[in-house]
């Protein structure tokens, strides 16, 4: 299969179940909105390392929020269901609160699984903050130095999907980092997804373990390293020198399908040979997006899907993962030593 | 079981009518003829419902009543779910005590609308008479649950004693609007009487067209309270009220108290800028 000369590869982009949040963050202006957001969702590209994955959805309309401000959709996952609500706590008490003229409000309200971050963050108040009820929904006024933090006192939260993905093999750095502009612009501000790696495009992709250091549970993925092809079990065809790879998280499969069918159409340009996937095979995440079907019948592929042929990293004997999941690791493998230096998540 | 259940007026009422009733959750298992048969009071004699009002339709929680019913009382009192739509004026008591659903009033409401309510929303599109959202008579608590809105002035002592909800006066109020308010909020868009929020333990008044603050309260600071704003577009998209831009931006003057009490109401008065 081919797109405008690309090839698409015959292989599957493996993820796992996660646990999602929807936040609404307004203000008083798009630039603390944005403040709050860019605080919110940094340093939140892999549960790995950031123990959650998060992103902006996308900008709200003054129509659109509970307040009529401008304001930003959020999505934020975690592996475990009980670590959200903690990392929620721990993120909004920091850095949405503590933002000047925010509020934050649940962006899943027909979620019946709630988690009471709202309740927990408005003992900052020390018994100062009083509660308003609107709608059947609780919001709590924190009086601070500026005036008051308005917090919905419950979110919702419903199984996810993380770790879509797929990577950009070109025959330069610059047709690489082209291509991935291309497809996270193209991505931007789709419904149910984010792209949680800087600038949505991941450079470092990892396979699990490690050759030589036991306490690596991720290391660099040598097989799609276009420098390490004369000395590895290279996955790289003839031409290719930079790999990009974008990453997607996402409230269920079809909105990661319906994202990656519109991102690797617009990867597909001048400069790039191929577009593939990464997995283990199949066996780990129960989520398969085969590419094939996606770029051929949209939301097809779906989960449970018997695998397909291995793809061209596990072919050539290197499993790799380049970041979905828990980034290079088991989904039931706690996060775990010094891994932001190797792995992508 | 029909689309909605329509009582239609037989005639003009030279006498009060209890009519307590006429509730959609009541009517959604009954027959038309069942309906009819209900009890309701004509002054202090007994009587039908169908003696006043033609029933067509049965086994719907949707229901509408038809004519001028300003002398029948108690309308959709303690109903639990379901639509009543009042297509005139009705009676005293109308909504008391409910607990859900929706009442929709197209002309005024009586005294004691909407008193004891606990869930639910109450639409008035006219005017309310005296303690709106209030306590029964004897009772120490008003409201404590659901909302209500209406669109024209209101009485005397709207919102009294109201633990929790939403009340919303469109006009003006009387004398001793959100007095003594256990908690809630209470938002008027017209000219208060006095005695407002006098004696309030906790509670919210906004206050858009000035007010005489109590001695007992205590000037805190002039700011934009978030949740007016999340309320008021609330209340524009939910109720397509009328709020204008300068009310959902602008700022307030927040007032504490009422310190003669437990002192953690508020009364928030917008600024004309």
């Amino acid at each position: 299969m081919e797109i405008r000369g690309v090839a698409i590869e015959d292989t599957f982009a493996e993820a796992f179940t996660m646990r999602v949040a929807r936040l609404v963050i307004t203000a008083r202006s798009p630039r603390w909105v944005r403040e709050a957001a860019l605080k919110l969702t940094g340093f939140a590209t892999s549960v790995i390392g950031c123990k959650c994955e998060a992103g902006i959805e996308r900008e709200l309309g003054e129509d659109e929020t509970p307040d009529g401000r401008p304001g930003v959709s959020v999505l934020f996952f975690t592996m475990g269901s009980d670590d959200l609500p903690k990392r929620l706590v721990e993120r909004l008490g920091q850095t949405v609160l503590t933002c000047p003229t925010t509020a934050c409000f649940d962006g899943l309200p027909d979620s019946p699984d709630r988690m009471t971050v709202g309740r927990s963050l408005r003992v900052f108040g020390d018994g100062f903050q009083a509660s308003k009820v609107l709608g059947g929904r609780r919001y709590w006024r924190v009086p601070v130095m500026e005036g008051e933090f308005l917090v919905e006192e419950s979110f919702g939260r419903q199984k996810g999907v993380g770790g879509g993905n797929f990577l950009i093999l070109a025959e330069s750095a610059d047709a690489a980092l082209a291509a991935a502009e291309a497809a996270v612009d193209a991505m931007a501000g789709m419904d149910g997804v984010i792209l949680p790696f800087p600038g949505g495009v991941v450079r470092s992709g990892s396979k699990v373990g490690s050759k030589r250091y036991k306490g690596m549970i991720a290391t660099t993925n040598d097989a799609f390293a276009p420098t390490l092809r004369a000395v590895t079990a290279s996955a790289l065809p003839e031409g290719v020198n930079s790999v990009l790879e974008i990453v997607l998280d996402g409230v269920d499969f079809d909105a990661i399908s319906r994202a990656m069918r519109v991102g690797i159409d617009a990867a597909c340009v001048g400069g790039v040979r191929a577009i593939t996937a990464g997995n283990y095979g199949g066996k780990l995440g129960p989520h398969h997006f085969h590419l094939r079907r996606i770029m051929g019948d949209e939301g097809a592929g779906g989960a449970g899907s018997p695998p397909r042929p291995q793809s061209a990293t596990a072919a050539a004997g290197a499993p790799h993962r380049s970041d979905a999941g828990s980034g290079g690791a088991p989904p039931a493998t706690p996060p775990a030593g010094p891994t932001g230096a190797a792995g992508s998540r | 079981m029909s689309d909605a259940v329509v009582l239609t007026l037989r005639g003009p009422l030279d006498h009060d009518v209890d009519a307590a009733c006429v509730a959609p959750d009541r009517f959604a298992a009954l027959g038309a003829r069942e309906i009819a048969e209900l009890p309701v009071w004509a002054g202090r004699t007994r009587a039908r419902l169908g003696d006043f009002f033609a029933v067509e339709g049965e086994r719907a929680s949707r229901v509408r009543v038809r004519g001028d019913v300003a002398r029948v009382h108690a309308l959709g009192r303690a109903m639990r779910a379901g639509e009543l739509d009042v297509e005139g004026s009705a009676g005293d008591g109308t909504g008391a005590g409910m607990e859900g659903g929706t009442l929709v009033v197209h002309g005024d409401v009586g005294h004691d609308a909407g008193a004891a309510m606990a869930g639910g929303v109450l639409c008035v599109n006219g005017r309310a008479g005296d303690n709106l959202a209030g306590a029964r008579a004897g009772e120490s608590r008003g409201m404590t649950g659901g909302e209500i809105v209406v669109r024209g002035a209101a009485g005397r002592d709207a919102g009294a004693l109201v633990r929790r909800g939403l009340v919303v006066v469109g006009g003006a109020a009387g004398a001793g609007a959100g007095r003594a308010m256990i908690a809630g909020t209470l938002i008027v868009f017209g000219t208060l009487g006095a005695g407002a929020a006098a004696w309030s333990k906790r509670g919210t008044l906004v206050a858009m067209c000035g007010v005489s603050v109590p001695p007992t309260f205590r000037y805190a600071c002039t700011y934009r309270p978030p949740h007016l704003a999340l309320t008021l577009t609330y209340l524009r998209r939910h109720y397509a009220l009328a709020v204008e831009d300068d009310h959902v931006t602008g700022e307030y003057r927040r007032y504490s108290g009422d310190l003669a009490e437990l002192g953690r109401g508020e009364i928030l008065e917008w600024i004309e800028s």
